[in-house]
């Protein structure tokens, strides 16, 4: 049986100077999100993982099947307030591989 | 040229909103915006241009929009602006009036942004703007109302309405149109949402993003071009 192809998302984080998440917050707030909008039987195919999410630099990067790499993009758009923060979630970019993820200038910002 | 921003509405009294909406545009990674000054000072000089240009480094374009209630009102408005080199865009929610305005070649955009609007879409004016090259614009602000069941019926009107448009033409364009600064959007993840939630494909849904904002900037910039006669005849320089 041929492996699942993932995709990596690299999203910012942009905020108005106070925010006091932490990693399961967003995660929360995602899944949310993704049951919301579509409900359980795309959340089934997503196979989302969290991969890092550091709020000091401001970016996080997560982990999708590349067939739902749009309904993850739709459902990270559409969060505008995690614990009563307005926030957005704003996708860059996306790639098929962590390494390649790893080379954009964004997360070369010190 | 990337993906643009159709719509973005600014309060040209308040600099500091300004400031803060261009910040979070430039956050996002937004190249391309298309300002509607809104406010007492809404006429577009040249030195509000400059100041707004000085603020940001997208590439800013404008456009001017018009609620007339009544066709003459729609004619007064239009002859009275036409020397605005900016996009002029029709939203009403009077059929009459959206009729007028399909057939105006001065109009380019007819705008269907809340849910009372885009209910009086019909084919026949999507088949009247075809004829006249000018463009029917969605906007996406009624997703974001945070009254969940209000927001399904929404999402239901923008479904209705983005079906009909991009079955029946080419020239259509979505905006984010969001009012609040923390609603905006890069139109990359707008694209994902109209794919996704709206049915569109990604081919359509990035042709409203992109080259029908392309398209539309040319015909205004065509308009106000002295060499250019009609589409395909223009007066060229020697040696040109």
């Amino acid at each position: 049986m041929r492996n699942e192809r993932n995709r990596y998302i690299l999203f910012k984080i942009i905020h108005n100077g106070i925010l006091s998440l932490d990693h399961s917050d967003i995660l929360k707030s995602i899944w949310k999100s993704i049951w919301y909008f579509f409900g359980i039987k795309e959340a089934t195919k997503i196979g989302l993982w969290v991969i890092e999410i550091d709020l000091e630099k401001e970016f996080g990067i997560i982990r999708c099947a590349h067939q739902t790499k749009e309904v993850l993009i739709t459902a990270l758009s559409l969060i505008t307030e995690i614990n009563g923060f307005k926030v957005i979630l704003s996708p860059v970019k996306t790639s098929g591989t962590i390494k390649s993820m790893k080379r954009e200038s964004y997360l070369k910002k010190p | 040229m990337s993906y643009f921003e159709s719509r973005l509405r600014l309060n040209v009294e308040n600099f500091e909103e300004i400031k803060n909406k261009f910040t979070i545009c430039e956050k996002l990674g937004i190249k391309n915006v298309i300002i509607e000054p809104i406010g007492k000072l809404k006429n577009l000089g040249i030195d509000l241009r400059e100041k707004l240009e000085s603020l940001t480094k997208m590439h800013l374009f404008y456009r001017t929009c018009f609620r007339p209630k009544n066709v003459d009102e729609l004619k007064n408005k239009l002859s009275s602006n036409r020397k605005l080199p900016t996009i002029f865009s029709i939203e009403t929610p009077n059929k009459e009036v959206q009729i007028q305005a399909a057939k105006d070649s001065r109009v380019d955009v007819i705008s269907f942004t809340d849910p009372i609007t885009m209910k009086t879409l019909t084919s026949g004016i999507i088949s009247l703007s075809k004829q006249n090259n000018s463009f029917i614009e969605i906007s996406l602000t009624s997703m974001m109302v945070t009254n969940k069941a209000q927001q399904s019926k929404n999402f239901r009107e923008l479904y209705r309405i983005a079906h009909s448009v991009s079955s029946l033409t080419n020239n259509f364009i979505i905006s984010g149109n969001f009012e609040d600064p923390y609603h905006l959007k890069h139109p990359r993840a707008l694209i994902s949402i109209c794919h996704t939630l709206l049915g569109l494909s990604i081919i359509d849904a990035k042709k409203a993003f992109k080259e029908n904002v392309k398209r539309l900037i040319k015909r205004v910039q065509d308009r106000y071009d002295t060499n250019f006669i009609e589409n395909g005849v223009k007066f060229i320089k020697e040696g040109e």
